[in-house]
C-alpha cells in the first residue's frame, strides 16, 4: 500500500469515527434543528414586534384639514400611492377633518391632543391650507409622514388643475440578454453571504474537536498510529461530513417547502443571474463553501488544539467569529468593487478567497480563475493543517527542544 | 555516569522461552529454558520457538527485522529545555524477545519509547524499528499501549478495538470479528457491546490492550502495562504477553515493577536519569550482586565466627555471609571438622529488585 493510500485510509478512519460520534447522538438532533428553533424564536419575536408596530401604526393618523372636495382629491392620491409603500416606508392612515377658521391653530391642537392622550389616536402630521401652497405641521420623528402628506397635496393639486386623475401607465417587461450590474452585485453578495452564513454556523465547532482526544487521552494512541496531519485532516473531513449532512437536510427541506419562504426572498432568488451561468455558479458555490469550511476549519482546529480546557476553547469563539465577520466584510467590499485592489486582496488572501471568488463568479464569466483559486485554497488548507499538526506535536505532545520553534516548524517530522 | 555494568551482549546469549501453548486465556507460565553461552556473533540467538516465529512472519510476506533485531536505538537524546530527559540511550531488542525497559519514575522510559515509535522526534541519535529508519512507515506492524490509557467512552468495547485495528490497517469487519474473539478469550465476553464508560478501569485497560494486538502486530510496545491492574488482570496480561510472543511478536515494555520483569523478560535494560545503566538478561542482572549464604549450626557458639568469612554476621538463629568466590565447600569442611555441623544451609540469589536498586542507586530507586 502506498504512503498516500495509507494516509488516506487513516484519514478516513478518523473521519468516520468523528462523523459517527457526532451524528449518532441526541445532541446532534438539537444541532440539526437549531435553525428551526432559531427561526421559531425569530418568528415569535417578529410577530411580537410586528404586532406592536401594527398596533402603534393603527393608532396613528396623518390628518388633512381641507374642505371636503379637496380632501377627496388627497385621499384619492393616497389610494394611488399607498400600495407602493412597504416596510419602513409605510405611512399611517390619512384622515380628513373639516377645517376650522384658524387651521394652523387647529393643526397644533390636533398634534397636542394626540401627544397628551386627549384623543383616541396619535397624530403624526397635519396638512392644511390651499393645495397649491400647503403647510404641514408634524411631530418630531414624523418627518416622513409630513413629506408624504406634502407629496399627496402636490399630486392632488396637479389632478385638480388637470381636472382629472392621471391615467395608469402601461407596464411592459423586457428581458435583457445579460444581467445588469445591479443583479450581478446582488448575486455576488448572495454568494458571499450564503457561504458566510453556512461557515458561521458550521465551521466554528471544529475548534473543540481535539479536546475530546486530549481529555480522553486517546491522542497518544492516535499519534502513535497515524501521522498527526492525518488526524487533523480526518477530524476536518469528519466534521465537514456533518456540515454537508446539515446543509443537505435543510436544502431538501427548503426545496420541498419553498412555498413557505417569504415572498420577497423567493423573488430575490429567482432574479439571481450569475455571469458564469446557473449550473457553474451552483457548482462553484459548493466548491467554495467546501474550501471556506476547510480553510477556516483548519485554522480553528489548529488553534483549538492548543487549548487545554473547554474554557479556553469557549474563549476562542469570539476571535473565531471576528475572523469570520472580517472575511465577510472584506469579501463584500470585493463584490462591491470588482477589479479593485480590495477585490484582488480578498481573492488572494487565503481565508477570504473562497468568499470573494464566489462573489466574482457572479460578475465575471471567466472560469479559469476559479480553477486556480480552488488549487490555491487547497494549498493553504494543506499548509494550515501541516502547521497546526506541527504546533500540536511540539506544544501538546511535548516534543520541545532547544531548536528554535520556527525552524522545527519546517522540519520534515 | 556511563560506566555501566553491562552484560556482554555479543558474548552471552539466551534462549527464548519455550513458546506458550496455553494462549493468553490461562495456564501456567512457561518455564525458562535456561542459558546457553556460545559466544555467538548474532546478538541474539533465537530458540526453536523463535525460529518458528521467523517463519511465521515470513509467510505473512512482511519484512522481518534486520539481522534478527526488531528495535534498535543508538545514542538517543531528547532535551526538554536544558534538561536531557534521554541522554544517549542505546537499545537492541532481538526479534521475538520480551524486552523490558526498567527504571524509576522519571528515568526517561516513556520518552524513549515514544521516540522509538516516532511519536516524538529525538534531538539526536538513530533508531530502527522493524528494519525501517522511519518508525511511521512500519506503523501498521506495531501495537502500542501508552502509559496514559485512553479510549472513547461512547464507543463499545468491540468498536474501540476495531477502531484501533483500523488505525493500523485492519479492516473494520475483521477487526470487529477479532475483537469479539479477543474479548471472549479475555473473559470480557459480557462487555462486547457495552460502552467503554461503563467498564471498570482495569477492564477498559484490557480493552485497550486488546486494541493494541487486534491487528496481530510484529512488535508490541507496552508502556507501564501493569499499572492500575489488579492481580488477576496482571496475570491475564502476563499470559497475553506470552501468547503474543508465542505468536511471533516482539514485546518491548517498560515497567518499574520488578516482579513482572523478572518473570517475563528475556532481556532488559535499566535506565536512570535518561541514561542506560545496564543491559542484559535477568540472570546477568541478578549476577551483579553476590549470592548470600545462610548457615545454621547445630548449636550457637561464638567461636564459629572464626571459621566463617570476615563479613559473616549472626542473625540470632544462624549466620549470614556472602558466598565466597571459591565456593562454600571449604567453609563447610572447616565447620564440620570443628564439630559445629550443619542444621541448615541455604544459598540465596539476589532478586532483580536488589540488582535494580544496586544499578540505579537506592535514592533513585525510591523515586
Amino acid at each position: 500500500m502506498t504512503q498516500l493510500r495509507r494516509h488516506l485510509r487513516q484519514t478516513l478512519t478518523i473521519a468516520r469515527r468523528d462523523f459517527v460520534a457526532t451524528v449518532f447522538t441526541p445532541i446532534f438532533l438539537l444541532f440539526l434543528f437549531a435553525p428551526l428553533i432559531m427561526a421559531s424564536f425569530g418568528a415569535v419575536g417578529g410577530m411580537g414586534a410586528a404586532s406592536a408596530s401594527d398596533s402603534s401604526a393603527a393608532r396613528t393618523r396623518l390628518v388633512v384639514l381641507l374642505p371636503a372636495a379637496k380632501a377627496r382629491r388627497v385621499l384619492d392620491a393616497d389610494a394611488r400611492w399607498r400600495p407602493l409603500l412597504a416596510g419602513d416606508s409605510r405611512q399611517p392612515q390619512v384622515e380628513a377633518r373639516a377645517p376650522a377658521p384658524d387651521p394652523a391653530r387647529q393643526a397644533a391642537a390636533a398634534l397636542a391632543a394626540g401627544a397628551h392622550g386627549h384623543d383616541t389616536v396619535d397624530v403624526a402630521a397635519v396638512l392644511y391650507g390651499p393645495l397649491d401652497r400647503p403647510a404641514v405641521l408634524y411631530a418630531a420623528g414624523s418627518r416622513g409622514g409630513a413629506r408624504y402628506l406634502a407629496g399627496l397635496a402636490r399630486d392632488a393639486a396637479l389632478a385638480e388643475r388637470a381636472g382629472t386623475a392621471p391615467a395608469a401607465a402601461t407596464l411592459t417587461a423586457v428581458q435583457t440578454s445579460a444581467p445588469s450590474q445591479g443583479v450581478r452585485k446582488a448575486t455576488g453578495f448572495f454568494a458571499v453571504f450564503g457561504i458566510f452564513f453556512l461557515t458561521l454556523f458550521l465551521s466554528g465547532q471544529v475548534a473543540g474537536t481535539m479536546a475530546e482526544e486530549r481529555n480522553n487521552k486517546v491522542i497518544e494512541v492516535l499519534a502513535a498510529a497515524v501521522p498527526l496531519e492525518s488526524v487533523f485532516l480526518g477530524k476536518l473531513v469528519g466534521m465537514f461530513g456533518v456540515a454537508v449532512l446539515f446543509v443537505t437536510f435543510w436544502g431538501v427541506v427548503i426545496s420541498q417547502l419553498g412555498a413557505l419562504l417569504p415572498g420577497d426572498i423567493g423573488d430575490s432568488l429567482r432574479t439571481l443571474a450569475p455571469a458564469v451561468g446557473g449550473g457553474w455558479f451552483a457548482l462553484l458555490f459548493g466548491g467554495y463553501f467546501t474550501m471556506a469550511y476547510l480553510l477556516l476549519g483548519s485554522v480553528f482546529l489548529g488553534v483549538g488544539a492548543q487549548a487545554a480546557t473547554m474554557r479556553e476553547i469557549q474563549m476562542l469563539s469570539l476571535p473565531i467569529t471576528i475572523i469570520q465577520v472580517a472575511m465577510f466584510a472584506l469579501s463584500s467590499a470585493a463584490v462591491s468593487h470588482p477589479g479593485s485592489w480590495v477585490a484582488m486582496l480578498a481573492e488572494l488572501f487565503p481565508l477570504s478567497s473562497p468568499f470573494a471568488m464566489a462573489g466574482r463568479a457572479a460578475s465575471d464569466s471567466a472560469l479559469w480563475p476559479h480553477a486556480a483559486a480552488l488549487a490555491w485554497q487547497a494549498l493553504w488548507v494543506a499548509i494550515f493543517i501541516t502547521v497546526g499538526a506541527r504546533l500540536f506535536r511540539r506544544g501538546v505532545l511535548q516534543s520541545g527542544s532547544p531548536t528554535p520553534a520556527w525552524k522545527r516548524l519546517f522540519n520534515r517530522r | 555516569m556511563r560506566s555501566m555494568v553491562e552484560g556482554g551482549f555479543h558474548k552471552r546469549c539466551t534462549v527464548g522461552r519455550t513458546p506458550s501453548t496455553t494462549g493468553f486465556a490461562g495456564g501456567p507460565p512457561p518455564r525458562r529454558a535456561g542459558r546457553i553461552c556460545a559466544g555467538a556473533t548474532p546478538p541474539f540467538r533465537a530458540g526453536p520457538g523463535a525460529r518458528a516465529r521467523l517463519g511465521s512472519a515470513a509467510t505473512r510476506g512482511r519484512r522481518v527485522a534486520d539481522n534478527g533485531i526488531a528495535v534498535s536505538a543508538e545514542a538517543l537524546v531528547k532535551r526538554y529545555g536544558e534538561r536531557r530527559v534521554v541522554d544517549g540511550v542505546d537499545l537492541v531488542v532481538p526479534e521475538g524477545a520480551i524486552y523490558g525497559v526498567l527504571g524509576p519514575n522519571g528515568a526517561g522510559k516513556t520518552t524513549t519509547l515514544r521516540m522509538l515509535l516516532g511519536i516524538i522526534e529525538p534531538d539526536s541519535g538513530k533508531r530502527r524499528l522493524l528494519g525501517s529508519d522511519a518508525p511511521r512507515d512500519v506503523g501498521d506492524r506495531v501495537g502500542y499501549l501508552p502509559e496514559e490509557r485512553g479510549l472513547y467512552p461512547s464507543m463499545t468495547a468491540r468498536e474501540a478495538i476495531a477502531f484501533m485495528g483500523a488505525l493500523r490497517g485492519l479492516e473494520w469487519r475483521t477487526g470487529r470479528a477479532r475483537a469479539a474473539e479477543l474479548l471472549e478469550a479475555a473473559g470480557l465476553g459480557h462487555a462486547i457491546d457495552g460502552k467503554i464508560r461503563k467498564l471498570s478501569k482495569g477492564m477498559a485497560q484490557l480493552v485497550q490492550l486488546l486494541g493494541a494486538v487486534v491487528h496481530r502486530p510484529d512488535l508490541l510496545v507496552l508502556d507501564e502495562p501493569f499499572s492500575g491492574l489488579d492481580p488477576v488482570n496482571q496475570e491475564r496480561l502476563e499470559a497475553l504477553i506470552r501468547a503474543e510472543q508465542a505468536r511471533g511478536a516482539t514485546i518491548l515494555f517498560s515497567t518499574h515493577v520488578m516482579q513482572h520483569a523478572q518473570r517475563l523478560c528475556d532481556r532488559l535494560a535499566i535506565i536512570a536519569r535518561g541514561q542506560r545503566r545496564f543491559e542484559g538478561t535477568v540472570d546477568e542482572a541478578r549476577a551483579l550482586l553476590p549470592q548470600h549464604v545462610h548457615y545454621v549450626p547445630h548449636r550457637a557458639d561464638p567461636a564459629i565466627a572464626a571459621l566463617l568469612p570476615a563479613d559473616a554476621r549472626s542473625d540470632g538463629e544462624g549466620w549470614r555471609f556472602q558466598l565466597p568466590p571459591d565456593g562454600i565447600e571449604a567453609v563447610l569442611t572447616r565447620l564440620i571438622a570443628a564439630g559445629h555441623g550443619i542444621a541448615g544451609l541455604s544459598i540465596e540469589r539476589p532478586g532483580l529488585h536488589e540488582a535494580f536498586v544496586r544499578v540505579v542507586g537506592e535514592q533513585e530507586a525510591r523515586a
